[in-house]
């Protein structure tokens, strides 16, 4: 009889099914993870940044519709297949929002689209700068979805853009403060006395000073710029996993099957790795979940105060900062919309959080 | 008849979710009598007598049917206010643990107080004078004392005294017993159990006494209920029961508990009772004997030499710190293929002894020898090379396994780790061989602690422990947590597995009747130091010591 057993493990993940604000949100955040991965597959503009600017038609409402006029690129360039797939076109073609157009002999004449009942410049423009194809291939209606930013890019673009900085923020810090905050915490509550008083000393001091200011601190030591931000907010969160690593180590230790580890001469490296860790997962995974949440938010925060990603980078955070003097001005939209895109993300690893703690409380 | 009944249940059934835990039960309790129920873990004897108070979770728990009737009502349809006036004042309850059924933020005092307070008319001043008569009553000594400490600040035997007084301070009808004496020394069980036998019959209360303790309730109920699995199956006058047992569980359940007149080679399971394949052989003296003239003409496997162990420990600042010797001069001699029996009440230094002698805590000073050698000298490169030698079984058997790793790679770590055999196919070959020896099988190897019974993950733990080919074995009060049935069958394997491999024992108990049905040779302790040191059989015969004698009087005898 081959059976096939029931672990812990699994229980947890049974029980984490049954869960729907659980699954949801799981499919929720890799649904993020798939657009960020894949931004500028998606993406209506997906130049570099997604930082094509129409001046002309800056701050427009979501599903505002303009002609467009494509006048292509003169100089090729030599950008890679994947290139291009994961970091946007480098160098695009330009547009122009017009109001209306004639076809000449061999000149496009166009009227620029201006706002506010204004007339636009004439304009013309040689035939010859189109190759191959007619004209009218290249004038075409364009929808912009959630309207337009301040520099009149296309605000969709921003925002699926933008979520690769919020999750990969994510990424990055957790597995930061996994990584020192699991191997302090685990020596501090493994081996106690000194060790346990020194790296405690070390957490107390980094836990004092103020996250923002901490962050602030390292930016500036290590330069202004996104990953920069990465490092430092994973240096400032590895502190709440030391502390729940080292509580939970210190009444784990005290179990029978470590002092059986003990008396069975496993080392101690082993000891840490294979029979206590394993077991105190569940809490670490519930407070990586939390900290992914926190990690997003102080990376908005940050960018909200200019830190963070710098322009034409799209981040989110930034994008609220923009605009968020709009939000009076009657176009709130440009400041929500990002708003609300931080807000489920967060929420969903808030979610993800509670649920996963519920399924890993074998108690009951 | 009628008269004298003060409870019965009828054909009460009581599920848990979809299961059924309690089937169809029927008793009564009559006046002035204790009523026993014995039973093992997971009998149903605590959720029958939890029912009665309607203490049962309410969410996961259903009567499904049948009554209680205490004084011509039916507890089971009564609503929760309605039984606040019963619990406490008709009815009330002492349970097992003394640690932490008191609230250990309140003086002791303020609590039987409270009940007071709660169910009569008494104003503070004679509810205090009340309580104080109390006290007096189940014999604390120093009353005014206890009624001013905190429960931290009084011992185990005195606490559960505390709740005594709290369970009569309103002379119920009805006291329930839950298992008042499991997590106490033997000797203060004694003085309990006296104590409720006097209370009893001063205040003429029914009694409701619940154990898994056969010998005890021989000794304190006059009416005895034995239930397994939820059923009850059998019930009768004490003495006859136990003279004269009808039911098949009733007698496995008598029988398998070691016993302190002769020693019987295999100690029969409730598995040999229902198969009829009763081994009554019986180990003489003179076998004994013999043995033991071959056991101690060898030079000496583990020589302890003086050894002691000191904890400190720092009260404050400014106070001088308190040293105080858990182990204190103790010296012995060990010898290949013996049991060396490790007896002595909590907190009297037997298992600081056991963890010096796996070198798991050092000890202060002294010599331990093993095969020559000094252990307590050894670098700890030479130490991890000694564990491979001298190994332990501990006591729980459910926190000693890590419950995320599948049992047989448990086995097969220890294997690993100290490079035994050549490859993983071997070894794997290996657990599958020492699962069998145990009693296990082959299927078991890939499942997890978790879904395994208390028996079966001892049997895993010992497996785990000798797959190392250890010499000396170190069984910390290894069968303590398990139930009487269950125990006779480790003690076998662990006899079985003497003498198929050679291993010597230290055995580690504050149960006398097992230590004695296992040991060649005694150890007794107290506070730390040596009692006494002889054959076991030597010693309960003419125990040279006070505390010797103290302690063997207190055993509860068999009728």
């Amino acid at each position: 009889m081959s059976h096939k057993s029931n672990s812990l493990k699994q229980l947890a993940l049974q029980k984490f099914k049954k869960n729907f604000w659980g699954v949801f949100s799981f499919y929720y955040i890799v649904l993020v993870g798939l657009v960020s991965v894949f931004a500028y597959v998606f993406a209506p503009d997906n130049s570099q940044h997604a930082n094509q600017m129409h001046l002309s038609i800056h701050s427009k409402k979501p599903g505002f519709k303009v002609t467009m006029l494509t006048i292509p690129l003169q100089l090729e360039t030599n950008q890679s297949f994947f290139d291009k797939l994961f970091f946007g076109k480098k160098s695009t073609d330009t547009e122009v929002p017009i109001a209306n157009y004639s076809v000449g002999e061999d000149v496009l004449s166009y009227k620029e689209y201006t706002s506010d009942g204004l007339e636009g410049d004439l304009k013309t423009i040689p035939l010859t700068t189109f190759p191959d194809s007619s004209v009218e291939d290249y004038i075409k209606e364009k929808t912009f979805l959630f309207g337009t930013d301040k520099y009149g890019r296309d605000l969709l673009s921003r925002v699926l853009v933008g979520a690769r900085i919020s999750f990969f923020i994510g990424f990055v810090a957790v597995f930061i403060s996994l990584l020192i905050g699991v191997f302090m915490g685990s020596v501090a509550g493994y081996f106690g006395g000194k060790v346990d008083a020194l790296i405690m000393w070390i957490i107390n001091v980094t836990w004092s000073i103020p996250t923002l200011l901490l962050v602030i601190a390292i930016t500036l030591a290590l330069g202004k710029g996104f990953w920069q931000v990465f490092i430092a907010v994973g240096l400032t969160m590895w502190v709440e996993v030391a502390r729940v690593v080292r509580g939970q180590i210190i009444s784990a230790k005290e179990m029978q099957y470590v002092t059986a580890a003990r008396a069975l001469g496993f080392d101690d490296f082993r000891i840490i790795t294979k029979h206590i860790l394993p077991n105190i997962m569940a809490p670490v995974i519930v407070i990586s979940a939390a900290n992914f949440a926190a990690a997003i938010l102080i990376e908005s925060g940050l960018s909200f105060l200019g830190i963070g990603a710098q322009p034409p980078m799209a981040s989110w955070g930034a994008m609220i900062k923009d605009h968020y003097n709009y939000i009076i001005l009657g176009k709130p939209y440009l400041a929500i919309i990002p708003g609300l895109c931080i807000m489920s993300l967060v929420m969903a690893f808030m979610l993800i959080g509670n649920a996963l703690r519920d399924a890993l409380d074998v108690k009951s | 008849m009628s008269n004298n009944n003060i409870l019965s249940f009828k054909n009460l059934s009581i599920s848990f979710g979809e299961n059924e835990v309690i089937h169809n039960i029927s008793y009564h309790l009559n006046k002035n009598e204790i009523l026993g129920i014995v039973g093992e873990s997971g009998s149903g004897k605590s959720v029958s007598s939890l029912a009665i108070l309607g203490l049962l979770p309410k969410k996961i728990s259903k009567i499904t049917t049948g009554s209680i009737i205490f004084n011509n009502t039916d507890l089971t349809t009564l609503s929760s206010k309605s039984f606040q006036s019963i619990r406490g004042k008709k009815i009330s309850m002492i349970f097992q643990e003394p640690m932490s059924s008191l609230n250990p933020s309140m003086r002791c005092g303020k609590q039987v107080q409270e009940i007071l307070l709660q169910h009569t008319n008494l104003s503070k001043q004679r509810a205090k004078q009340e309580t104080i008569l109390l006290f007096e009553k189940v014999k604390l000594p120093n009353p005014e004392r206890v009624y001013n400490a905190y429960p931290h600040e009084i011992s185990g035997g005195q606490k559960q005294r505390v709740m005594i007084a709290m369970a009569i301070a309103c002379k119920p009808d009805i006291l329930i017993a839950d298992e008042p004496t499991t997590a106490l020394d033997v000797t203060v069980q004694n003085e309990i159990i006296k104590l409720l036998k006097t209370l009893q019959a001063e205040t003429k209360m029914s009694v409701i006494f619940i154990t898994h303790d056969l010998s005890l309730i021989s000794e304190i109920a006059d009416r005895v209920l034995v239930m397994y699995k939820g059923d009850i199956v059998e019930q009768g006058e004490t003495a006859s029961i136990f003279k004269d047992p009808q039911h098949i569980y009733t007698k496995a359940l008598i029988n398998s508990r070691p016993s302190l007149e002769t020693r019987l080679k295999v100690l029969p399971t409730i598995q040999d009772y229902l198969n009829n394949t009763t081994n009554h052989k019986i180990i003489s003296e003179a076998d004994r004997k013999q043995k033991h003239k071959i056991l101690y003409s060898k030079p000496p496997l583990l020589e302890v030499k003086n050894i002691e162990k000191e904890y400190i420990s720092k009260s404050g600042w400014f106070n001088k710190p308190t040293s105080f010797k858990a182990v204190n001069n103790v010296s012995f001699k060990l010898y290949e293929g013996e049991t060396l029996g490790l007896v002595g009440e909590s907190g009297c230094g037997k298992s600081t002894l056991g963890n010096a002698i796996l070198q798991l805590d050092k000890a202060t000073s002294g010599s331990i020898l093993y095969q020559g050698i000094d252990i307590t000298k050894l670098p700890n490169s030479e130490i991890k090379k000694l564990r491979k030698d001298i190994q332990i079984i501990f006591q729980d058997p459910y926190s000693s396994l890590n419950p995320r790793i599948p049992v047989g790679e448990a086995i097969m770590e220890p294997m690993k780790v100290h490079k035994l055999y050549i490859s993983d196919k071997e070894r794997k070959e290996k657990v599958i061989d020492i699962l069998n020896k145990v009693g296990l099988s082959e299927a078991y190897f890939n499942r997890y602690p978790h879904e395994f019974s208390g028996g079966q993950r001892q049997r895993i733990g010992i497996a785990r422990t000798i797959a190392l080919q250890p010499k000396l074995i170190v069984c910390d009060e290894s069968v303590s947590a398990l139930d009487i049935s269950v125990q006779a069958q480790v003690l076998n394997l662990l006899n079985e597995l003497k003498e198929d491999f050679g291993f010597t024992y230290i055995f580690i108990s504050h149960d006398l009747a097992v230590v004695k049905y296992m040991s060649d040779q005694l150890l007794v302790m107290n506070e730390g130091r040596i009692e006494e040191l002889d054959d076991a059989d030597v010693i309960y015969k003419n125990p040279k010591r006070e505390y010797t004698k103290k302690l063997i009087h207190a055993i509860p005898k068999e009728l």
